[in-house]
């Protein structure tokens, strides 16, 4: 019934739209408005790394296995108590190094 | 597959000059993003107020200074011209909400609620005066996934509509259209859709 087709009216649609307004100074004029960007302060951020630092070394320091691993380490002594918390911290800085990349991406 | 190679091109420069502008809080960058797609803001905000050329710039000026304030939240999974749309978007519907340009629009468009178009006409005129005719909602799908060219997944995510419902309006908008200018076309006798 219709001659019509879907197609025909996407481009009558097309040919009724004047396509992008020239610029005519508006950039400028929204430049002149443009405020400064606020920049944001790096200090929550240290005062967390520090804050958690501390209650991580605090935590461990009581803890009767990193007193063996602190030993061993001292007396040159690769114990397995030594492996496992240098392989534990090794691997969780290679996470945090692969987080850190794929945030840096997403940017 | 050249469009897709430009497509991707483009998004990548756009990417680019995100991250100056947020790294180096560079002005410079964002001005160019902002020239690079003011002309479709400009133009999305144009038809969504049927031609209010003054209003339409003042929204375009907040949606980029939004768009400045905000450019941190900007993720790549959109592009950066679809997430320009969406808050531009957003401002018209704000608008609509608090100022009184909604109300004058709406009593026009009132006026306008006449029986569909049966005389042959302007084809040009007959498809302004036939899409006054479809719902708020299938102007706006239309607008978005045929004339600004954005894929039925970016009108969703633009209009914040299922993508179901998109897809539904543009059917039905499409539907509607073609009834209405097939009487058009059977009165001229002529070919003339290109």
């Amino acid at each position: 019934m219709n001659s019509i087709h879907d197609d025909d009216v996407d481009a009558l649609l097309r040919q009724s739209f004047d396509g992008p307004t020239s610029d005519a100074g508006f950039c400028d004029r929204v430049m002149q408005q443009l405020p400064p960007r606020r920049r944001s302060s790096a200090w929550p951020l240290a005062a967390g790394v520090l804050i958690g630092a501390v209650l991580c070394s605090l935590s461990l320091f009581n803890s009767p296995l990193w007193r063996a691993v602190w030993h061993g380490w001292l007396a040159g002594e690769w114990s397995s108590s030594t492996i496992i918390m240098l392989s534990t911290m090794a691997g969780l800085s290679v996470l945090a190094l692969g987080w850190t990349l794929a945030e840096a991406d997403d940017h | 597959m050249t469009c897709v190679a430009d497509c991707a091109a483009e998004a990548r420069i756009d990417r680019t000059l995100v991250a100056r502008a947020l790294l180096g809080h560079d002005r410079r960058a964002f001005e160019q993003l902002m020239r690079r797609h003011q002309g479709m803001v400009r133009a999305q905000l144009r038809r969504l107020l049927h031609g209010d050329e003054a209003a339409a710039d003042d929204l375009a000026q907040e949606t980029f200074l939004l768009a400045w304030r905000k450019l941190d939240q900007f993720r790549s999974e959109a592009r950066f011209s679809t997430w320009l749309h969406r808050i531009a978007y957003a401002c018209f519907l704000q608008a609509c909400r608090t100022k009184s340009w909604a109300a004058r629009h709406a009593q026009e468009d009132g006026m306008e609620q006449l029986p569909a178009p049966t005389q042959a006409m302007d084809l040009q005129l007959d498809l302004a005066h036939a899409m006054r005719h479809l719902s708020t909602a299938e102007q706006t799908v239309l607008l978005h996934s045929v004339q600004l060219g954005l894929s039925h997944e970016e009108a969703a995510y633009v209009l914040a509509m299922p993508l179901g419902t998109v897809k539904t309006h543009a059917t039905r908008g499409k539907a509607k259209l073609k009834t209405w200018l097939s009487a058009w076309h059977a009165a001229t006798g002529e070919e003339r859709v290109p």
